[in-house]
């Protein structure tokens, strides 16, 4: 975009950073193992993967899903079963912990998509919370209900075995950087740029001949692609499936690192993911009660810096380079 | 296989749905009022009624008295609630993002619980039934518990109570308005402010009803709320959002549905709420008495 | 006929906002609504383009029955409307919201090729960039443009979406009177140059007298006069109900 005008070209809130921005945090994720533990950069990798594709829906988009455990817990135990049962190979399972929860979005949305903002929020935790008590009860031969799938086998990956911890990493590393990079090639799109369009202006969006409607289900079939994603790594990652996948406070916490990290920056969901679950380990040290933390954390966050880290952090550059070009 | 069910049996399975919809149209009836008069779905609805069981069971620890347990159990929640709205919700109103109040209480339903895990501990308090109404009424073959026929009274009540205040006092005229209109009321020269402090108290007064009412029968545990903030997000889906009406209807609906799904097919009593919402937003999304565009 | 309502109307319980009215437009003419406030006329504007669903009656375009089309569906027959208040996106460039719009009915779900590599698209906004007088802003953020400068951007997003009929909805609100004959000069050459068919709510009747092919005047929903501008300033019941007392 260059310089011309000056302060008048710099963008507010920028739907896709440029490469260096993109190469920077690849390069960063593949020597964080170094700084942190193995585990939590794991879950930090996989939690961004979920994010990135809750922020498309939520920061770019504009809808907010409070239940999209939904899609994380189904790619989770689509992926569990065919392990288990059917002794699928990695990619098999995570191609099914994909395909589910996208097919789940499909009929979700067909149902809800059009109901606005706050009405399809609670529509979507009731169907979290519906699948929730399917998977407890009715269908617990399948699930193990409260137990959760267990007896999932190791997996191996081209004959690298998935069990040793730094494997694991680096192997969802590079599932996490090949999505990081089609997000980015998503973001320049004519779709891309018609969602920062969208939550600017969804009336005039529709104005000039979009189908909103299609394009917010788009949305959530996307984001319901990531989620099961996210949820099938998870799999192999903790080597079972707990119930919590499907439960409330999953999509919950996913709502609030999206915020934490700021909604509709590029790179909010890897902030969000990244100091959210620094927060509840640090926390978890001293007192099991980290959700009055991180909860009440949330609604200073909701008073004061709505717009999360990463977009607190843009606001203040932008306001920074304005100041500065007017002197 | 229903034949052999005696129809006693049928009867008294209605009755319990009753009971349990009669508690469903408290909590239905507070978040409908909150959200037909300040746009906010209260995330954190559940979260106060828990409150109000906790404080019902406070109350009846000092007082030793049920019916004094459960009026300071709506005064005191009614308090929190107008002090939380003045303070947390109302710097949100000028943002003018609809979806801001509702991340807020959500946030409250997350750290609230834990809370009062720290304050009361994580087993459940519990709260005994009053000795009035311990005991069961036989009235011919049947043997209806007292305890929930005075949950389905006293909620009768409570909503006629409810009903005469709007419809008949000032302020519940003016609250009635500026469910409407608050530009317009506002232009009259009515505090809105003031009035959407006072209808987000009712309405989580009501929700702190129907948890100390509950809490005898499932005990006040910190938990407790998320279950019920669910079940007044369902009831609102199939009532129709901002309809008191509405919620009145859909929550007995509910209520007999689920306690007939308990009766019928014990596990899928918690799932059957969702499928009705889903078999509503196929065939009627604006819900049953929800105007189109609400939604 | 090319853009014509028969016998339209919409009720709001008890108010007939619009209450019965034939209108029609003749192609590449520029036609104005006009009417005391509250008379309809952005209602009857909305009700062609899609927003509102009538309560009875019809609209038709080239011959097709567009009455029950969506607002999206409507923009991409080819009448596009604009808004009296701004609706821009404020933090896209100038440049930006022209190409958004005139990515519309080229490509939508495409995830994977840059807006870049459109190239109509691309060359289209430039276009109306030019067409609005905005080339200098061309990077500017929506944002920081004055009103008159958005009310421009504000018609080249609809200019954008290659209509054949525009729908402008009081362009000039809250211009001076140097930016008022500016913005009337830029219509009449949108409906002179570029053909464009044109429907026009004004207050402003400078405009109105000076650029309007046809009028349209209503009151309380209903048809109260049409004609030419000479025809219609002559009218005594308009001149009574409307300009009358001026």
């Amino acid at each position: 975009m260059g310089n011309q005008n000056g302060l008048l070209t710099c963008k507010g809130g920028e739907p896709a950073p440029r490469p260096t921005i993109v190469a920077g945090t690849v390069a960063f994720l593949l020597f964080l193992p170094l700084a942190i533990s193995v585990p939590l950069a794991t879950e930090i990798l996989i939690w961004t993967i979920f994010g990135l594709g809750f922020n498309i829906l939520l920061g770019y988009t504009g809808v907010l899903s409070f239940g999209h455990a939904a899609y994380f817990g189904l790619g989770a135990y689509a992926a569990g079963l065919a392990f288990r049962y059917w002794h699928a190979s990695v990619l098999t399972g995570i191609a099914l912990g994909i395909i589910g929860p996208m097919l789940l979005a499909c009929f979700i949305g067909a149902l809800a998509i059009r109901r606005r903002g706050v009405y399809f929020a609670m529509i979507s935790l009731a169907f979290g919370q519906m699948l929730y008590f399917m998977a407890l009860s009715p269908l617990k031969h399948i699930t193990r209900g409260e137990d959760g799938l267990t007896h999932i086998p190791v997996m191996t990956f081209f004959s690298i075995s998935l069990n040793k911890p730094l494997y694991l990493y680096y192997f969802i590393f590079v599932i996490t950087a090949v999505m990081l990079f089609l997000t980015w090639r998503f973001l320049q799109s004519p779709f891309g740029k018609l969602l920062q369009a969208f939550r600017e202006n969804e009336e005039r969006a529709k104005a000039c001949g979009y189908n909103t409607t299609l394009i917010k289900f788009f949305s959530l079939v996307v984001s319901a692609f990531y989620a099961g994603l996210a949820g099938a790594l998870n799999t192999v990652y903790l080597g079972y499936v707990p119930l919590t996948t499907l439960f409330w406070l999953t999509s919950g916490t996913m709502v609030m690192m999206t915020i934490l990290g700021g909604r509709g920056t590029f790179l909010g969901p890897l902030v969000g993911a990244g100091v959210f679950l620094f927060l509840q380990n640090t926390i978890s040290l001293f007192t099991p009660r980290w959700e009055l933390i991180v909860g009440s954390i949330f609604v200073v966050i909701i008073l004061l810096f709505p717009a999360g880290i990463m977009g607190t952090i843009q606001e203040k550059v932008a306001a920074f380079r304005m100041a500065r070009q007017k002197t | 296989m229903f034949a052999d069910i005696p129809w006693t049996v049928i009867v008294l399975q209605l009755f319990f749905g009753l009971a349990l919809g009669s508690i469903y149209v408290l909590l239905a009836s507070g978040m409908s009022i909150i959200f037909g008069l300040l746009g906010v779905v209260n995330f954190a609805h559940g979260t106060f009624a828990m409150l109000g069981a906790y404080a019902v069971f406070i109350a009846i620890s000092l007082s030793g008295n049920f019916f004094v347990g459960i009026v300071s159990a709506i005064i005191i929640v009614a308090v929190i609630g107008a002090v939380t709205e003045f303070f947390l919700l109302k710097p949100l109103y000028v943002k003018k993002d609809e979806l801001l109040p509702l991340l807020l209480t959500f946030g409250l339903s997350v750290a609230v619980p834990d809370f009062m895990k720290i304050v009361f501990g994580l087993i459940g308090k519990p709260v005994s039934y009053p000795e009035s109404l311990s005991g069961a009424m036989l009235v011919g073959p049947f043997i209806f518990p007292n305890y929930r026929l005075f949950i389905i009274i006293f909620t009768l009540a409570i909503l006629t109570f409810l009903w005469l205040f709007l419809k008949k006092s000032d302020l519940g005229m003016i609250i009635r308005a500026a469910t409407q209109e608050s530009e317009m009321v506002q232009m009259l020269g009515v505090n809105v402010s003031r009035i959407w402090t006072i209808g987000f108290s009712i309405g989580v007064g009501l929700a702190a009803l129907a948890g100390a009412v509950a809490a005898p029968m499932m005990s006040a545990t910190p938990d407790m709320g998320v279950e019920m903030t669910m079940v007044a997000f369902v009831v609102t889906v199939v009532g129709g959002l901002g309809s008191l009406g509405g919620a009145i209807v859909g929550g007995l609906f509910i209520g007999l549905v689920v306690a007939v799904a308990a009766f019928i097919a014990g596990e899928y009593a918690n799932v059957s709420m969702y499928f009705c919402m889903a078999v509503i937003l196929l065939v009627r999304p604006r819900g049953l008495f929800g105007e189109i565009g609400r939604e | 006929m090319f853009l014509h309502t028969e016998n339209i109307a919409i009720h709001f319980g008890g108010l007939k906002a619009v209450d019965g009215v034939d209108f029609e437009l003749k192609e590449g003419r520029l036609k104005s609504i006009i009417g005391p406030n509250g008379a309809g006329k952005t209602t009857l504007f909305n009700l062609i383009a899609g927003v509102y669903t009538p309560t009875y009656g019809k609209v038709f375009f080239k011959g097709a029955d567009i009455t029950a089309l969506p607002l999206h569906k409507v923009s991409r027959m080819g009448i596009t409307k604009t808004y009296q208040i701004n609706h821009i996106f404020p933090s896209l460039t100038v440049f930006e919201n022209l190409r958004i719009a005139a990515q519309s009915g080229v490509t939508t779900f495409n995830f994977w090729r840059t807006t870049a590599s459109y190239r109509e698209v691309n060359e289209r906004a430039t276009s109306v960039l030019e067409q609005v007088e905005l080339k200098e802003k061309r990077n500017w953020l929506a944002s920081t443009l004055s009103h008159g400068e958005r009310r421009y951007l504000e018609i080249g997003i609809a200019l954008a979406t290659r209509p054949q009929v525009l729908l402008l909805d009081e362009p000039t609100a809250g211009m001076s009177v140097a930016e008022t004959n500016l913005c009337a000069e830029l219509i009449r050459k949108l409906n002179k140059s570029l053909k464009l068919s044109i429907v026009l709510v004004e207050h402003d009747m400078s405009v109105v007298m000076e650029i309007s092919d046809d009028i349209l005047v209503l009151n309380e929903g209903r048809k109260l006069a049409e004609g030419t501008p000479q025809q219609v300033s002559d009218n005594e019941e308009v001149q009574n109900v409307y300009l009358g007392g001026e």
